[in-house]
């Protein structure tokens, strides 16, 4: 059973990793993310750097979905809008990477700004069908601007820090990584703060909200627009990681891609963010090497590959009907038998 | 007894440590086979040729194993699936590739090509080919170790106009495409080659891939009256609808169609209104017994039911592949990607067996060959309706 968690001053009580065994979590996950460069191929290397991309983006929606309450599904767009403008200062400007970045994450913020209007008047279905719009008018100025490279899109030369190519995905590991990890830590202190508290005020009930003095206009665009700066930031990741950024890089099928990773993560908690965006991630990775595993080689890919598609579709049904409230609440529950150990399970 | 228990854990240390380094060594050897990796849509909206292009792979794998191999080294195929979509194609590349030393890839679309080129480029060991047949691709210097199996979208409306040109000189030749960028790709230059042909290209349509109600671009289509009506861009709708109701509308434009549109199965889908669909088809189809085909020959023992031309595709890619492997073998040079390219382009009037109807020589990324087939929809069958057109 966990014992001696006593808090005695109220910074204590806020903490945000505010036990020993936390800590020490912490400390040990932060020296695996140190050591897989170092221990993985190329190919497990590749999948953490677009593990890390779609964390990055999954807790852009999260804010906006899980905790202030507005469906989005124009989380790729705001990708795109991110992903063009860092192509397009990579390649006729060249500023520096992180600039661009950063760059990237305002343009995208003002879309989401302007996207975000109509949040004070609709909701729920309408709301998401709005957004969707946005993603066809994001898709339709990517496809027929002569700045953007029409449908034939952009490619980027590589980012370069310190005169360091970043070509490579372990290269980019140490860029990808610790910019999500910033985000996360953003993420997790902003609801933290008055702002991250109104955005639950106005998911729990905007009628009350606005009643306790919350001005709803202002938090819901605010919430569009964080949503849309880490979408952005994310979409530039992604553009100098596969650089190459073309209209269709970045479908609504992707904005469906993050609003499944938050349900089946867990609406409303950052680390169902993480846990939605691995699994969406990994699980097709890992279904394919199962897959592979099995004796038969190239021939028995063709016949289970679309088995494959069906277990993925089954599995997130799964988790849908049987815990609605998402992974992060299997990890909390998991934590929750340790810490009563032994006497209560 | 102590000391010989520890002695003989030792021996067993020692031996599991032998083992350990004899199972690298095995797969050094291994290494030494011709690597061909693949990402293949097996899955997705491009499945439907994905599966052939993976069985003409493997099938013309197994021939050239059967046969002893290229100068003793087997080829080994190494696929994934990746379900049409460019990250998985991607982490499928990376997954073979840090699995396998790789020499050849076969790469399932052009975001894929054009994503992977950089690395491509960085490691300088692999040669590509690929399911796109677009023409940015068609550069050897922006692309140095990629090639295309056939003739790019622009050299295919090429094959298209030249053919009209002969058949209706001054025709007008209407182009209706898809609004993706696979449809828009030949669009521009053509309509400036069609004018050089002393063609004119009264209007041109653009419409949401897949579209279902077309009836406004119909009207327009037949305001416009054109001889020939070229559809790009598309696998099958909206082709079936635009021709039903452009022959309500009492249309005389010939149809003609591209690349992915020409599969026999895909023409026959379009029932009635295919009958005298044409198009371009760089590969001679399946059931073509017209010329002497040994390839063909060895497909049919191997299937006897009708093979797509995404079949084809794969077989001729995977022929091409092992050409170049040959040939950088027999010059004794290292199997890398820029020997494997001069290997393919020393490649002059080389005979595939009838997949191709004229030997066939590659110049820069393409093999711009093509004939014009027609559906006859009696006999459920594309036949020619042109000679091998080579531009």
């Amino acid at each position: 059973m966990r014992i001696g968690t006593l808090k005695e001053t109220y910074i204590a009580d806020a903490a945000l990793f505010d036990s020993r065994t936390q800590q020490t979590w912490l400390v040990l996950g932060a020296a695996l993310l140190l050591l897989f460069p170092f221990m993985a191929s190329d190919y497990w290397l590749y999948l953490a750097c677009l593990v890390s991309i779609n964390v990055a983006s999954a807790t852009g929606l999260n804010i906006l979905t899980g905790y202030t309450g507005l469906v989005s599904l124009g989380q790729a767009a705001f990708m795109g809008l991110g992903a063009y403008t860092v192509a397009i200062l990579e390649i006729r400007v060249g500023s520096p990477f992180l600039l661009n970045l950063l760059a990237g994450g305002f343009v995208a913020m003002a879309g989401g700004l302007v996207v975000g209007i109509p949040s004070l008047r609709v909701k729920g279905l309408y709301l998401a069908i709005a957004t969707i719009a946005a993603s066809f008018i994001a898709h339709f100025l990517f496809a027929n601007t002569a700045f953007t490279g029409r449908t034939a899109g952009l490619t980027l030369p590589p980012a370069s820090l310190f005169g360091v190519v970043l070509d490579t995905s372990f290269r980019l590991y140490w860029i990808i990584v610790p910019v999500t990890l910033l985000m996360l830590l953003g993420a997790a202190n902003l609801f933290r703060t008055r702002v991250g508290r109104a955005f639950i005020a106005i998911r729990d009930r905007d009628i009350s909200a606005e009643v306790l003095g919350i001005a709803l206009l202002r938090y819901k665009l605010l919430s569009f627009g964080l949503s849309s700066f880490y979408a952005g930031v994310a979409g530039g990741l992604w553009a100098y990681f596969f650089r190459v950024v073309t209209p269709e890089s970045f479908p609504l099928s992707m904005s469906i891609f993050f609003l499944a990773a938050i349900i089946v993560g867990g609406m409303g908690s950052i680390l169902g963010g993480i846990l939605g965006a691995i699994f969406m991630t990994m699980v097709p990775e890992l279904l394919k090497l199962a897959v592979g595993l099995l004796p038969g080689g190239s021939e028995l890919t063709v016949f289970l590959s679309p088995v494959r598609t069906v277990v993925f579709g089954l599995l997130i049904i799964g988790f849908l009907v049987f815990e609605p409230h998402g992974l992060a609440e299997v990890w909390r529950r998991i934590r929750r038998f340790f810490h009563l150990w032994p006497f209560r399970n | 007894m102590q000391t010989s228990s520890i002695s003989q854990r030792r021996r067993a240390l020692l031996l599991a440590a032998g083992a350990s380094l004899v199972v690298p060594l095995a797969h050094a050897q291994a290494g030494e086979d011709i690597v061909i990796g693949g990402s293949i849509p097996m899955t997705g909206v491009f499945a439907f040729a994905g599966v052939g292009i993976n069985a003409g792979i493997a099938d013309y794998v197994k021939i050239v194993n059967d046969g002893g191999g290229i100068k003793g080294r087997k080829l080994r195929y190494v696929p994934e699936d990746t379900g049409y979509k460019v990250d998985v194609s991607v982490a499928a590349f990376k997954k073979i590739t840090s699995q396998n030393k790789v020499n050849l890839y076969y790469g399932d679309s052009t975001a894929f090509s054009r994503t992977i080129n950089p690395e491509l480029e960085r490691t300088g060991n692999i040669l590509m080919t690929g399911a796109s047949f677009a023409t940015e691709l068609n550069d050897p210097v922006k692309y140095p170790n990629q090639f295309l199996v056939g003739p790019d979208y622009t050299e295919m409306f090429g094959i298209l106009l030249r053919h009209i040109a002969k058949e209706k000189p001054g025709a007008k030749v209407a182009f209706v495409y898809s609004d993706s960028e696979f449809g828009r790709d030949p669009i521009d230059t053509s309509e400036a080659l069609a004018k050089k042909l002393g063609l004119s290209v009264p209007v041109k349509i653009m419409t949401a891939p897949g579209s279902v109600d077309v009836s406004t671009e119909v009207i327009k289509l037949r305001r416009a009256a054109p001889d020939y009506t070229i559809f790009h861009g598309y696998i099958l709708a909206p082709i079936p609808e635009f021709i039903t109701q452009g022959k309500q509308m009492g249309m005389t434009s010939k149809w003609m169609g591209t690349f992915w549109t020409m599969d026999s199965s895909t023409v026959m889908k379009m029932g009635e209104a295919g009958d005298g669909f044409m198009g371009v088809m760089p590969y001679r189809y399946y059931y073509d017994t017209s010329a002497k085909a040994p390839m063909l020959d060895k497909i049919r023992q191997l299937h006897p039911d009708y093979q797509s031309t995404a079949y084809i595709q794969g077989f001729l890619a995977a022929m091409l592949f092992t050409e170049a492997a040959k040939r950088t073998l027999d010059a004794g040079k290292e199997l890398n990607g820029k020997n494997f390219k001069a290997a393919l382009n020393s490649i002059k009037d080389f005979d595939t067996g009838g997949l191709i109807g004229v030997p066939i020589t590659i110049k820069g990324n393409s093999i711009p060959v093509g004939r014009v087939y027609k559906a006859d929809m009696k006999a459920q069958k594309m036949v020619a309706a042109s000679d091998w057109i080579a531009l």
